[in-house]
């Protein structure tokens, strides 16, 4: 099982011409594997996460996947503000076919949100929502999560319990922090205007990415 | 793949799509109303009292002719509800909802679909209220209830298909919205809530069944009292409008979707 990108473009109309994201990216992913995909703010990044998760077509080729794979996780993915974490988790549980309530009950445990899980999502603090999204596609249970940058899974508590979760499972983050992908992923990838390079050697990549 | 295969696949989808469904309805019921039951009344009580007030509008100002006024428009009022309350909240569907499209299990489609249930549902319990109200009072019930739920059900699918249509093309053109939100309102006089096609002279007889909503109106008024008048209506032309619609604004859904960019 794996996650195949092939011959993969992507560009966007802007005022003057197009921005492209992607010219022709290849590479796979098999089921397990801990990949980082680094790039410099304003690569494109963002874009490469939801191409990856299937939720955005790249304007030519192909994603084939045969794996489960998360939502790209980021701050708000379809989380209702309105709604209290409880009840976005239930939600999302449903639309994934899960048990509402063990989900509910596994995100009590692992998210740290205590009685803040019953109030409105719009009252969270960013780290709060990172949690509660971690914690709720850690409970539906994917064969590789797709997380975007920006979450607080830094060397806390939580940061911890996240790490041994997924050591088990496959992680794609594409994230700017080497720092980041040195501890979470075993191998790595570079985004730079429009090439996506995949290298086998995480400090080859880190080396690569620093020197830009 | 063997015919098997795909019928198991078939069902697998279904199975898929009816559970992100009851989920979305869910989702959009916490939301509207929060977790209160104010909130659920009034999802109730709107269509409820705005055809209320119809029907006392009209039985106040009308002469007394061979129908009740009251019934009349406060029914007809109920049944275009439905298409005023699909089609104005297409517009704002895909911009209020765009982070849920992170799912892959959600498609655009279902995001409507949830919203018409709920809407669909709602009225029809608002009109089962006014005609037991109406038979308590004065003993009057419907001639023919199957044709006022076919009313409903015609009148419900038509206003989805229109919904996908003006959705995508909500999507397609900015600021098409402020054009959809004045249609529903001109759609009032034409639309056949206000008349029968029978009051009509011939030649204006003849282009009011261009409208496919009169055709559902007629449908209405033959279930409630198609004794007392000639009700004149083709089910198959508001099925061919349905069939059109939905499927212009599925396959337009779907080019919508490979061309929105999330954030």
């Amino acid at each position: 099982m794996s996650l195949e990108l092939i011959d993969v473009h992507k560009s966007y109309p802007i005022r003057g011409g197009r921005r492209v994201i992607l010219r022709g990216a290849y590479g796979r992913i098999a089921r397990g594997e801990k990949v980082g995909i680094l790039g410099r703010n304003g690569s494109g990044k963002s874009t490469l996460v939801r191409i990856l998760g299937g939720v955005e077509a790249p304007s030519s080729g192909r994603i084939r996947n045969s794996m489960t794979l998360s939502w790209p996780i980021g701050m708000m993915a379809g989380f209702q503000p309105k709604l209290s974490g409880a009840d976005n988790a239930r939600f999302i549980a449903r639309i994934y076919g899960r048990n509402t309530e063990s989900v509910v009950e596994s995100v009590a445990d692992f998210s740290e949100l205590g009685e803040y899980l019953r109030m409105p999502v719009m009252t969270y603090s960013s780290g709060m929502r990172s949690r509660l999204a971690l914690a709720v596609s850690l409970a539906v249970d994917f064969d590789c999560y797709l997380v975007d940058e920006a979450l607080a899974v830094g060397d806390t508590r939580f940061g911890r319990a996240f790490a041994e979760k997924i050591e088990r499972s496959g992680l794609i983050l594409v994230s700017h922090s080497p720092a980041l992908v040195r501890r979470l992923c075993t191998r790595a990838a570079v985004l730079d205007q429009g090439i996506l390079t995949f290298y086998d050697d995480l400090d080859e990549a880190l080396a690569t990415y620093n020197a830009l | 793949m063997s015919l098997r295969g795909e019928v198991a696949l078939v069902l697998r989808g279904a199975r898929m799509q009816r559970r992100v469904i009851g989920a979305l309805i869910i989702r959009e019921m916490h939301t509207r109303f929060g977790r209160h039951y104010f909130g659920y009344i009034w999802l109730f009580f709107e269509p409820l009292l705005l055809g209320t007030c119809i029907g006392l509008i009209h039985l106040l100002r009308d002469s007394p002719s061979t129908f009740g006024p009251f019934e009349f428009y406060a029914i007809g009022y109920v049944v275009y509800f439905i298409f005023r309350g699909i089609i104005n909240r297409a517009s704002s569907a895909i911009t209020g909802n765009i982070g849920l499209l992170y799912h892959r299990t959600i498609t655009l489609p279902d995001i409507f679909f949830a919203r018409h249930i709920i809407e669909t549902v709602s009225v029809t319990g608002v009109l089962v209220v006014f005609l037991f109200v109406l038979f308590a009072i004065n003993g009057d019930f419907p001639e023919n209830p199957t044709k006022i739920a076919l009313a409903m059900i015609g009148m419900a699918l038509l206003s989805q298909g229109i919904a996908l249509v003006a959705a995508a093309a909500t999507e397609a053109v900015e600021g098409i919205e402020r054009g959809i939100h004045a249609i529903t309102y001109l759609a009032l006089p034409v639309c056949g809530m206000f008349f029968l096609v029978e009051w009509l002279p011939d030649w204006l007889q003849e282009l009011a069944l261009y409208i496919p909503t009169v055709h559902i109106f007629e449908l209405l008024r033959d279930g409630q009292f198609g004794s007392r008048f000639r009700a004149h209506y083709d089910i198959s032309y508001v099925m061919g409008w349905i069939m059109v619609t939905h499927l212009i604004g599925l396959a337009a859904l779907r080019i919508t979707r490979q061309r929105i960019g999330l954030e």
